[in-house]
């Protein structure tokens, strides 16, 4: 019987995986492309994880997007996850340059050239930088902290291939991300979904989103001054999925974090993100270049 | 409502920035043609606190609207939105856990509980933090994260050519809207037609949930309330939120809970008790005559009168041209 932290959530993961491949949010329940590309990080190098593979690729829509599930048509943030597992699994066809184009095209409605000139003659306050360009969760709406986070963890994974996927973009997309991740950083130093304000009046961070946007800030220095908090953060989060993200982020900036401990859940996208989370889990699959 | 600003932005197309800064984006379409609606019961009963026998007060509330729920699958959908210990954002857990004796008592056939919060992604965390899950009994087993449930395509919503929502919302018989008494600074009080946000899944939409601003938060309150027809609201005015709301306000004793089947006649009930007009509240604007009344002549209103538990919200400036007079 397995028994390490890891072993147990691995096998609980293995039990869930349903007869296509897939991971509902929960045992039983639809197949997601979230719980089922963190599963297939976790499991990779498992037949479980070729399977999932194998499903997820089926989901790849012809403008290069990934949709979030079977029955869901619509393009989805959930693209860069399939990109960085992609890498992960060494799979450099067209499944993945499909995917990075679509990421390279995609941008938070925001920033587009009205609203930046709108805000240039003060006719727009949006209390950020709109020259900056970072990713939505679904197409046609504004860019957020995780869909952010994710695209920069699987764009910087590209540039740090050395392929040629993806093109002279690459370069330029991910300091815009970067930067707009550190413009909407909230004055305590951690994250909020997507801004710092309201009204003028500051937002608290979230543990869950600031372990997210560390995540993507692997490699840059002005992140440095929020590894404090997320730090206290993971000590005193009752979430288990934000003690889990704090937890791959504090590691992947080579930062010392207390072991996860607590009991199993049936919540198959907490599970997976535990077991990436262990000291001997694949948190290094959403490893960057520029990670310590 | 509408500034210069924002007119400039509608003429150009561009409903991008809602969520950071209040463009409230999305067409200014509404639904059409109006019919002419009768006339609806709204009970406004006194508790002083969460602490009075609130499943006593619901059936009361409750029987005086006329429901009957007998052999039906009732979701209650709190408000459940975020957690701060200096403040009361969410229903409070009292109110939950008395809502669902209540439809146990008058026979539902089963009830259960759903929230998708906006912000948050651990609802399991959330619902931790506002003691949902230590005093509900059995809470975990009644719950759906609707986040996260499974879904179905609804064919057209405002301007869309679907949405996809939780099918567990999509089965019951009756959807229960637990919702907060507060002030909400994008839409000017969010009751219980706002509440059906968290209907809306994150896994398709995300956190939040920004497909609704930019189709535009009042017409997607009414879209939402528009699919969601078989509902009743309850609306915790014990103690609501006043002021930068819906989050960041403060507590508001009113000592009261507002309930009905027709969620405009009850969402603008408690407009009347927060010192608002609810013909200056765009989405219950859009929803009078349509989904339900709103004029105070054609609501049957039953248990305290609104004069006597009146108690003005303070409202941020943005919103001070919704006082009522």
């Amino acid at each position: 019987m397995p028994d390490s932290y890891l072993a147990v959530r691995l096998e609980a993961l293995r039990r869930a995986q349903a007869s296509g491949g897939g991971w509902g949010y929960f045992p039983g329940k639809q197949a997601w492309l979230e719980p089922t590309a963190y599963a297939a990080m976790a499991l990779l190098g498992e037949p479980a994880a070729d399977k999932a593979w194998a499903l997820l690729q089926s989901w790849q829509m012809s403008d290069g997007s990934w949709k979030p599930s079977a029955d869901v048509q619509l393009a989805n943030w959930g693209t860069s996850l399939c990109v960085t597992l992609a890498i992960a699994r060494g799979e450099w066809g067209d499944p993945l340059r499909k995917g990075v184009a679509w990421l390279l095209g995609s941008a938070g409605v925001e920033s587009n050239w009205i609203n930046r000139a709108a805000a240039r003659v003060g006719l727009l306050n949006a209390g950020r930088d709109l020259s900056l360009k970072g990713w939505p969760w679904k197409e046609g709406t504004s860019s957020w902290v995780e869909p952010t986070s994710h695209a920069l963890v699987a764009l910087k994974k590209v540039t740090a291939s050395k392929s040629a996927v993806g093109g002279s973009s690459l370069s330029e997309r991910i300091q815009s991300g970067e930067a707009q991740l550190l413009d909407v950083r909230c004055s305590d130093g951690g994250w909020n979904y997507g801004s710092r304000a309201v009204l003028d009046d500051d937002l608290r961070s979230y543990p869950e989103t600031t372990g997210i946007a560390l995540l993507g800030l692997q490699g840059v220095k002005a992140a440095g001054k929020s590894i404090d908090l997320a730090l206290k953060m993971v000590q005193g989060s009752v979430s288990p999925m934000a003690r889990a993200w704090l937890t791959v982020a504090l590691r992947l900036h080579g930062v010392q974090s207390p072991a996860l401990t607590g009991p199993e859940t049936p919540d198959v996208l907490i599970t997976a993100l535990e077991a990436l989370a262990a000291p001997e889990g694949n948190y290094r699959l959403m490893q960057t270049e520029s990670a310590t | 409502m509408k500034s210069d600003r924002r007119e400039f932005l509608a003429v150009a197309g561009a409903s991008v920035v809602a969520g950071y800064a209040g463009w409230r984006g999305g067409t200014d379409e509404r639904p059409a043609p109006k019919a002419a609606l009768g006339r609806s019961s709204v009970a406004v009963v006194k508790a002083a606190s969460y602490s009075v026998d609130l499943v006593s007060r619901m059936l009361e509330g409750i029987k005086e609207c006329g429901l009957d729920v007998r052999g039906k699958k009732v979701l209650l959908k709190p408000n459940l939105v975020e957690f701060d210990p200096a403040t009361c954002i969410n229903t409070e857990v009292s109110v939950v856990a008395a809502a669902y004796e209540t439809f146990r008592t008058l026979g539902a056939a089963e009830v259960r509980i759903g929230e998708g919060p906006g912000h948050r992604r651990d609802t399991y965390a959330l619902a931790e933090m506002a003691r949902y899950r230590t005093e509900i009994p059995k809470f975990d087993s009644l719950f759906v994260d609707l986040n996260r449930d499974d879904v179905s395509p609804i064919q057209r919503f405002a301007d869309r050519k679907e949405i996809y929502l939780p099918n567990t919302a999509l089965g019951a018989d009756l959807i229960v809207s637990l919702a907060k008494m507060k002030t909400h600074h994008w839409a000017g009080a969010t009751l219980s037609m706002k509440n059906y946000f968290g209907l809306v899944p994150g896994s398709v939409y995300g956190w939040p949930k920004n497909e609704l601003h930019h189709i535009g938060i009042p017409r997607s309150i009414v879209e939402l309330s528009r699919v969601f027809r078989r509902s009743f609201a309850i609306v915790d005015g014990v103690v609501g939120m006043e002021g930068n709301g819906p989050i960041q306000g403060t507590p508001k004793p009113v000592g009261v809970l507002v309930m009905g089947s027709d969620l405009p006649a009850v969402d603008s009930t408690c407009c009347r008790i927060m010192g608002i007009d609810p013909a200056r509240v765009e989405y219950l604007s859009m929803a009078a005559d349509v989904l339900g009344v709103t004029d105070e002549s054609r609501i049957d209103q039953r248990g305290e009168a609104i004069r006597s538990v009146r108690s003005d919200f303070n409202l941020i400036k943005e919103f001070r041209q919704i006082r009522l007079a």
